[in-house]
C-alpha cells in the first residue's frame, strides 16, 4: 500500500477539466506524504491525452484501454478500475467530484469495503479531509479510520488546474478483463436539449436588470456583460411588465426561482417578491445607486455606483480576465 | 411494478445549527426534521410512474422513532406502505453500514425498482443509493430527471454536465437515484392525511453494528467566513477590476 | 341612505294623502256584485293549474334545498342581528337602494307595492267565493284601496322604468343576454297594477268590472307560477335567505367529519348554500363589483351562484359528479357551468365586494372558498405557484419559503424585544413586516410610534404565518397546522393583547383562528393609533393623501374611520372615487399575491390608476400586501408617481428626529 492515486476523466477523447483540479491535489497531498503520485485514464483511444498526461509530474500513468470502455458505464468502470486499484495498491485514490465519479466512486469504493469521502474542499495535514455538511453550513474533518484504500473526490474548484506540476511520467498500459454481459447497462448518446424556453433555473451564471435601467435601449448595455460571462440574462418584474424583456427571462415570485452559481443584480432595488425568486443562488452580487436597496442585505458583494458607470467597466474586465 | 423508496429524515434547512458539546455532530435537541429533499422527489417521481404504470410504491426509513412522521407524510403523499428500519445508532454506522441496513430491508421486499434521492441535505454524501445497488448486486444510474417503464426494463434520462444530457437503458431490478427538480412536488392534503391513517406502516429492526467504521467524522465546526456583503470601493474601473478578482478566485466563474 | 328611504316613504304618504283627500268620493273601487257557478268553477279550476304550475316547480326546489347537506354550524343566534337584517335589507331594502338609489328605488316601490297588495290580491280572489273581507265603502276599505291604488301607480311607474331600463339603456351588469322573462313579468305586473286601478274608474255590477276583475284574476294566475320558474323565485324566497344567512362576512364553515374537503360534489353543497344559490336575482351587483370580473378574468361571481344551482337542478344535491367542470366526466351544456372552474375560483381576491353587495343574501365567498377547498383538500388543483407556496408554508412556515433566520437578522438590527410576558403588547410581524423590505419599514415605524408612545411591546421568538393564504385558498392541512402552531406559541409566551400592521393577519387570528381555540385579541395599527392619537404630533403639510380602504380592514372588519383619522393628522384626507365599503381591490387577496402571472390587466394597476388619478401626493395604505402591490404597479406608471406610505409611515415621519434615527 503506497502512493496516491488520481483517477482521471475523460469522455470521447477530450479531458473533464476537473480532472487536473484532482490531478493538482493528488500531487500535493503525495508531497506532503511523501508519497509517489500516479495517475490514470480509462477509456477507448485516448492516445492524444495520455500524451498529456506523461508531462506531468508523475510516477506513473496508467492508460485502460478497452472497447468496452468506450462509452462510460458504471459496471464497466467499476469492473476495471477494481483491478487497476487491487494491483496498482495505492494507498489514497483521488477523484474529481464530476457526475460520473459520483455515479460509479461509491460502488468502487464499496468492493473495496472502503467508503468514498466525497466533495471534499480541502485537505489539512493528517491527512484530514473537510468536507461542507447541510448546505456549506457546516465544515467537518472526516479521517480514513480501517485499512484499504482510501478513496477521496475533490469539489469543483477546490484545487487549481494550473498548480499542476509538469514533468515526465512513464506510461504503462494495463488490460483489464472485462466481459461484455457484466455490463448491464446501455448508455445512449449524450444530447442536449433544444433551446426552446429560456430556463433560467438551469442556468449557472446569471445577470438580472432592474428598474435602475431607466430605459430599454439601456438593456444591451447589461445584456453585454451577460454575454462576456456567459450568462444568462434575466430581469425583475417592471422590465418585464414594460415589455422590454419576454415574461420568461422574469425572475421572482410571479416568475422562474432559479439558484445559479452567481447572480450579478444590475439595477435592481431588491422587492421581496424578487428576493425569493433568487435566494438560492449561491453567490449574489448586486450594483445600485441606492446604498440603502435591500439587495444589498442579501448580497455577497455590493458595489454602490451608477450602473452605466460601472458595467461598461465590468464587461471590460471581465472580457480582459476572460483573454476575449 | 413495485417501486420501494428510501428516504432520510434531516433537519430542516433553515433550521439555525449549533455544533453539540462534543464537537462531534450538531445539538439535536432543538432541532426540527423533515423528509430529504432529494427523497421527496425521489417519491414524486415513484408516485407518477404508479400513476402511469400501476403497482405499489413502498417507502422506508432508518432511524429513531421521530422519522416515522416522515414517513407519515409520504403515505399521505400517496404511498401505499411504509416501512420503518428501527435503529437509534445511526451515527455509529459509517455511510456502507447504513446502505447494508437498507439493503437487507430491500431484499425482503424483492422490488422491480428502488427510488432514493441523489444524496442528503444532511451530510451530502451522495452515495446511499450506488453502494445499496452495489450490495443488492442490481444496476443503478444517478442524477436521473425522468424515468420510462419499457419492456423488462427501464429508459432514464441521465443529467451530465454542462447542460447535456444522456438516456440510459437498463434491465429490472435497478436503482436510480433521482435529481431534485425534475419533477414538481406535490403538496400534502387533508384528504391525503386523513388516508395515511388507513394504511399499513411495518417496523423491522436494523441489524447490530458490524464491522468498524472506515471513514469516521473527527469533528464539526462553523465555517470562519459567515455570510457578509461586501461592500467594493473606488472608482468604477477599480470596483469593476477587485469584483472580476472575486469573481476569478471565490466564486470561480471565469 | 336612510334619507333616500325617508324620502320615499313621506312621497308615498304625501301622495296618499292627496289621492284619499282629493279624490276619495269619487275613488271608491268597484267590485263586481255576483258570480255564477260557473264563473267560480272556473275560478277554482285556474287557481288549482296555476298552483299545481307553481308547486311543480317549486316543490322540487324546496325539496333540493332541504335535501342539501345540513349546514353542521349552523345557529340562529345572534337572532337580534337576524332581525336587523331582514328589516333593513329586506323590508327597507337597504342594500338594494344603497348600491344603486335610482333602480333601486323602484325595486324597493315594487316591493312596498307588493306588500301592500298582499291584503287586496287575498280580498279581490275571496270575493268570488263570497268571503271579501273588506268592504270598498267601508271606511277601512276605502281608505286601503285608496292606500294600494297610490302604491299602484308607484309601481306601474317603477315597473315601467325597470323595463326601459332592461330593455333600452340596458347597463351590462344584466348581461349580455336579454332576459324576457323579466319582460312577461314587467308586463304583467303593469297588467296587475292598471287592471286594479281601472276599477276604480267603472261602476260595481256592470260588464267592465268583471271584465277587468278577471284580467286582473288572470294574470295573477299566470304570474304564480312563473315565479318559482324564474329568478323572481327570489320573491317568495330570498327574505327567509336573508334572515337566515350566515352570521358572518365571508364566514368559512368548519370541515365536519371526516370525509368533508369542502365543496367537491353536489353532496356537499349545504342547506344555506342551496337556499341561497336559488334565490339569486341575477342583478350583476357582484360581478360589478368584483375585480376579477373588472379585469378580464374568468370569475364572474354572478355565474359561480347560477352554476351550483345549474348543477343543483341537473344532478341532484345529493351527488357525487364533481362541482367543477374540468373535473366532470361529461360538461353540460348549460352555459353557466363553463364559468365552475378552477380557473375561475382562483381568481378570486376573496376581496368579499360581492357578498357585500348582494341584496338577496348570496354569500359567495364560502361558495367559493369551498370549491377552492374541494380542489385542493383532495389535491385535485395543480399549480406550479400555488404547490410552492403550500410547501413553503408547510416546511418554511411562511408564505415566501425564507428561512427564519433572516427574520431573526431584522429582529436584532431593530433591536425589538422579544415578548416575555412583562410587556403589554405583543407586536406582529407576519411575513411582510418579518421578510419584506418595504413591510419592515412599516414595522419599524409603528415600532417607533409605540415606542413615542410609552407603550411596551415585544414580539414573539419564533413567528409562523397565521395561515391566511392557505386558508383563502382551500388548504385546510396546512392552515389548520399553522393555526395550531400560533395558538400553542401564544399560550406558551402569555400574550394577552396582539397588535400589528397587516389587516389579513387580524382577521385570521380574530375569526378564522376560532375554530380551534381561543387566540389572544388582536387589533390592527390603525385601531390602535386612533386610540391615541390625542397624544402623536400633528403635521399640518398641507400634502393631499389618498386613502385606499384595505378589503380586509374595510369589508372584513369594519375599521374605515380610525386609519382616516391618522391620515387626517398627517395631510389632507382624499377620497378615492370607490372608497369604504366599495372600496376596490389591490389584487392580493385570497393567496392570489403569492400565485402567478394574473390574465387581462392587473387589478393592481388599475386601482393605482385610481388612486393615482385623484391627484393626490401621497397615496396612504393601511396593509402591507396593499403597499407591494402598489409600489409594483406604481412603479410602471412613468412620470412622478404619487408616493405610497403607510399610515405608520406617515405618523412616523412626524415624530422628533431622535425617535426617528437609527436605521433605514
Amino acid at each position: 500500500m503506497s502512493g496516491v492515486l488520481v483517477l482521471m476523466e475523460q469522455r470521447g477523447g477530450a479531458w473533464n477539466r476537473m480532472s487536473f483540479e484532482a490531478l493538482a491535489a493528488g500531487q500535493q497531498l503525495a508531497a506532503k506524504l511523501g508519497l509517489e503520485c500516479s495517475a490514470a485514464v480509462a477509456g477507448d483511444g485516448v492516445d492524444a491525452l495520455v500524451k498529456e498526461l506523461a508531462g506531468k509530474k508523475l510516477t506513473k500513468v496508467f492508460v485502460i484501454q478497452h472497447t468496452l470502455l468506450k462509452n462510460y458505464t458504471p459496471d464497466g468502470y467499476v469492473a476495471a478500475l477494481e483491478q487497476l486499484v487491487k494491483k496498482a495498491a495505492p494507498a489514497y485514490v483521488l477523484l474529481p467530484h464530476t457526475y460520473q465519479v459520483r455515479d460509479f466512486a461509491p460502488a468502487l469504493a464499496t468492493r473495496f469495503r472502503q467508503v468514498l469521502i466525497s466533495d471534499v474542499v480541502a485537505i489539512h495535514d493528517g491527512p484530514v479531509f473537510v468536507r461542507q455538511l447541510l448546505q456549506g453550513k457546516l465544515n467537518a474533518d472526516y479521517k480514513q479510520a480501517g485499512a484499504g484504500p482510501c478513496f477521496v473526490s475533490i469539489q469543483a474548484g477546490t484545487f487549481r488546474a494550473e498548480d499542476v506540476e509538469v514533468g515526465t511520467a512513464p506510461v504503462e498500459d494495463f488490460a483489464p478483463q472485462i466481459d461484455a454481459v457484466q455490463i448491464r447497462s446501455k448508455p445512449g448518446e449524450p444530447f442536449r436539449e433544444a433551446a426552446q424556453t429560456v430556463d433560467l433555473s438551469a442556468a449557472p451564471v446569471i445577470v438580472s436588470v432592474g428598474r435602475g435601467i431607466g430605459e430599454q435601449e439601456n438593456i444591451a448595455l447589461v445584456q453585454e456583460l451577460a454575454s462576456a460571462l456567459g450568462a444568462e440574462l434575466a430581469a425583475s418584474r417592471p422590465i418585464c411588465d414594460n415589455g422590454w424583456l419576454p415574461m420568461e427571462r422574469q425572475v421572482g415570485s410571479s416568475g422562474q426561482t432559479v439558484s445559479p452559481k452567481l447572480y450579478l443584480a444590475v439595477g435592481i432595488s431588491g422587492a421581496i417578491q424578487h428576493l425569493v425568486g433568487m435566494k438560492g443562488s449561491k453567490t449574489v452580487v448586486a450594483i445600485n445607486k441606492d446604498e440603502n436597496a435591500p439587495i444589498f442585505e442579501v448580497a455577497d458583494y455590493g458595489i454602490v455606483g451608477d450602473l452605466f458607470e460601472v458595467v461598461p467597466e465590468l464587461t471590460k474586465a471581465v472580457r480582459a480576465a476572460k483573454g476575449q | 411494478m413495485k417501486i420501494l423508496v428510501a428516504v432520510k429524515q434531516v433537519p430542516e434547512r433553515d433550521a439555525p445549527i449549533s455544533v453539540a458539546a462534543d464537537g462531534k455532530w450538531i445539538d439535536e435537541s432543538s432541532l426540527s426534521y423533515t423528509i430529504n429533499e432529494p427523497d421527496a422527489y425521489a417519491l414524486e417521481e415513484a408516485l407518477q410512474l404508479k400513476e402511469k404504470n400501476g403497482g405499489e410504491v413502498v417507502v422506508m426509513c432508518a432511524g429513531p422513532e421521530r422519522v416515522t412522521s416522515t414517513l407519515r407524510e409520504a403515505l399521505a403523499k400517496g404511498a401505499d406502505r411504509a416501512i420503518h428500519i428501527e435503529t437509534n445508532d445511526l451515527g455509529q454506522r459509517d455511510m456502507l453500514g447504513i446502505a447494508q441496513v437498507l439493503a437487507d430491508a430491500a431484499k425482503a421486499e424483492s422490488p422491480d425498482l428502488i427510488l432514493t434521492g441523489l444524496q442528503s441535505d444532511d451530510l451530502g454524501l451522495g452515495q446511499t443509493g450506488v453502494v445499496m445497488a452495489e450490495l443488492l448486486g442490481i444496476p443503478h444510474a444517478t442524477i436521473i430527471m425522468q424515468v420510462e417503464v419499457t419492456d423488462g426494463g427501464v429508459k432514464v434520462k441521465r443529467e451530465l454536465e454542462d447542460g447535456w444530457f444522456q438516456h440510459v437503458e437498463m434491465p429490472l431490478p435497478a436503482l436510480l437515484t433521482i435529481q431534485s427538480g425534475g419533477n414538481k412536488l406535490r403538496y400534502a392534503t387533508l384528504m391525503g392525511i386523513k388516508k395515511a391513517k388507513t394504511k399499513e406502516t411495518k417496523t423491522v429492526q436494523a441489524a447490530a453494528v458490524g464491522a468498524a467504521p472506515t471513514i469516521t467524522l473527527e469533528r464539526v465546526y462553523l465555517p470562519e467566513k459567515q455570510k457578509q456583503t461586501e461592500m467594493l470601493t473606488g472608482t468604477p474601473a477599480e470596483m469593476a477590476a477587485k469584483l472580476v478578482e472575486k469573481l476569478k478566485s471565490e466564486v470561480r466563474v471565469i | 341612505m336612510a334619507a333616500v328611504v325617508c324620502v320615499a316613504t313621506v312621497g308615498a304618504a304625501v301622495a296618499a294623502a292627496f289621492f284619499y283627500s282629493g279624490f276619495h268620493l269619487s275613488a271608491i273601487l268597484a267590485e263586481p256584485e255576483h258570480f255564477s257557478k260557473l264563473e267560480v268553477a272556473l275560478l277554482l279550476a285556474g287557481s288549482i293549474i296555476s298552483l299545481v304550475l307553481f308547486f311543480q316547480r317549486f316543490g322540487p326546489i324546496l325539496r333540493t334545498i332541504f335535501h342539501s347537506k345540513k349546514d353542521a354550524d349552523f345557529s340562529l343566534r345572534p337572532i337580534g342581528r337576524r332581525v336587523w337584517d331582514f328589516f333593513w335589507e329586506v323590508l327597507c331594502q337597504g342594500k338594494v337602494i344603497r348600491q344603486r338609489p335610482l333602480p333601486g328605488l323602484a325595486h324597493a316601490f315594487v316591493f312596498w307595492g307588493f306588500l301592500a297588495f298582499a291584503l287586496v290580491s287575498l280580498n279581490h280572489l275571496a270575493n268570488a267565493v263570497g268571503l271579501g273581507f273588506l268592504n270598498p265603502a267601508s271606511y277601512i276599505g276605502e281608505f286601503y284601496f285608496s292606500f294600494a291604488a297610490v302604491w299602484a301607480v308607484l309601481v306601474a311607474v317603477a315597473i315601467t322604468g325597470l323595463f326601459v331600463r332592461r330593455f333600452f339603456s340596458r347597463p351590462i351588469w344584466l348581461g349580455e343576454k336579454l332576459s324576457y322573462e323579466s319582460g312577461v313579468i314587467a308586463l304583467l305586473i303593469f297588467l296587475l297594477m292598471v287592471s286594479y286601478l281601472a276599477q276604480f274608474f267603472v261602476g260595481s255590477g256592470g260588464i267592465a268590472v268583471k271584465a277587468w276583475w278577471w284580467t286582473h284574476t288572470l294574470t295573477l294566475l299566470v304570474f304564480l307560477p312563473l315565479i318559482p320558474h324564474t329568478k323572481h323565485l327570489h320573491l317568495v324566497i330570498s327574505p327567509f335567505t336573508v334572515f337566515l344567512k350566515r352570521d358572518e362576512f365571508s364566514k368559512i364553515p368548519p370541515l365536519s367529519g371526516d370525509e368533508d374537503f369542502g365543496l367537491v360534489a353536489g353532496k356537499d353543497v349545504t342547506q344555506l348554500i342551496s337556499l341561497q344559490v336559488y334565490s339569486c336575482v341575477e342583478c350583476g351587483r357582484c360581478t360589478e363589483h368584483c375585480p376579477a370580473s373588472n379585469t378580464g378574468k374568468v370569475l364572474n361571481p354572478k355565474e359561480i351562484a347560477l352554476g351550483v344551482r345549474s348543477y343543483l337542478n341537473e344532478f341532484g344535491p345529493a351527488s357525487e359528479t364533481p362541482l367543477l367542470t374540468e373535473a366532470r366526466t361529461e360538461s353540460p351544456d348549460n352555459p353557466p357551468a363553463k364559468y365552475m372552474s378552477m380557473e375561475a375560483v382562483f381568481a378570486c381576491t376573496t376581496c368579499g365586494s360581492c357578498e357585500y353587495q348582494c341584496p338577496v343574501g348570496v354569500q359567495h365567498l364560502p361558495i367559493i372558498v369551498g370549491l377552492r377547498r374541494g380542489a385542493v383538500n383532495t389535491g385535485a388543483w395543480e399549480d406550479t405557484h400555488g404547490t410552492k407556496l403550500f410547501l413553503a408554508l408547510e416546511k418554511q412556515g411562511n408564505a415566501l419559503g425564507l428561512s427564519a433566520a433572516e427574520r431573526d437578522k431584522f429582529i436584532q438590527k431593530q433591536e425589538f424585544p422579544i415578548f416575555d410576558g412583562t410587556q403589554e403588547y405583543c407586536l406582529w410581524l407576519g411575513c411582510m413586516g418579518g421578510y419584506d423590505p418595504r413591510g419592515r419599514e412599516i414595522i419599524a415605524d409603528f415600532a417607533r410610534v409605540m415606542r413615542h408612545l410609552g407603550t411596551s411591546f415585544g414580539v414573539l421568538k419564533k413567528e409562523k404565518c397565521t395561515g391566511d393564504p392557505a386558508r383563502r385558498l382551500g388548504n385546510d392541512l396546512v392552515f389548520q397546522t399553522l393555526v395550531e402552531a400560533g395558538l400553542k406559541a401564544f399560550e406558551i409566551a402569555k400574550v394577552q393583547k396582539i397588535v400589528t400592521i397587516c389587516p389579513h393577519c387580524v382577521r385570521t387570528i380574530a375569526n378564522d383562528w376560532r375554530e380551534f381555540g381561543v387566540a389572544p385579541e388582536i387589533e390592527h395599527h390603525s385601531e390602535f393609533m386612533a386610540r391615541h392619537k390625542d397624544r402623536l404630533p400633528r403635521q399640518d403639510s398641507g400634502e393631499s393623501i389618498v386613502y385606499h380602504d384595505p378589503c380586509y380592514l374595510g369589508r372584513y372588519r369594519n375599521v374605515y374611520e380610525e386609519p382616516r383619522e391618522i391620515v387626517e393628522m398627517a395631510g389632507d384626507l382624499v377620497e378615492a372615487p370607490r372608497s369604504h365599503e366599495r372600496s376596490f381591490c389591490c389584487g392580493a387577496g385570497g393567496g392570489l399575491a403569492f400565485l402567478g402571472e394574473e390574465k387581462g390587466e392587473r387589478v393592481n394597476q388599475v386601482r393605482a390608476a385610481e388612486l393615482a388619478g385623484t391627484g393626490a401626493k401621497v397615496v396612504g395604505t393601511a396593509c402591507p400586501f396593499c403597499n407591494t402591490m402598489f409600489r409594483d404597479a406604481l412603479a410602471s406608471m412613468g412620470e412622478a408617481p404619487p408616493q405610497l406610505l403607510d399610515i405608520a409611515q406617515l405618523t412616523a415621519r412626524a415624530l422628533p428626529a431622535s425617535e426617528r434615527t437609527g436605521e433605514q
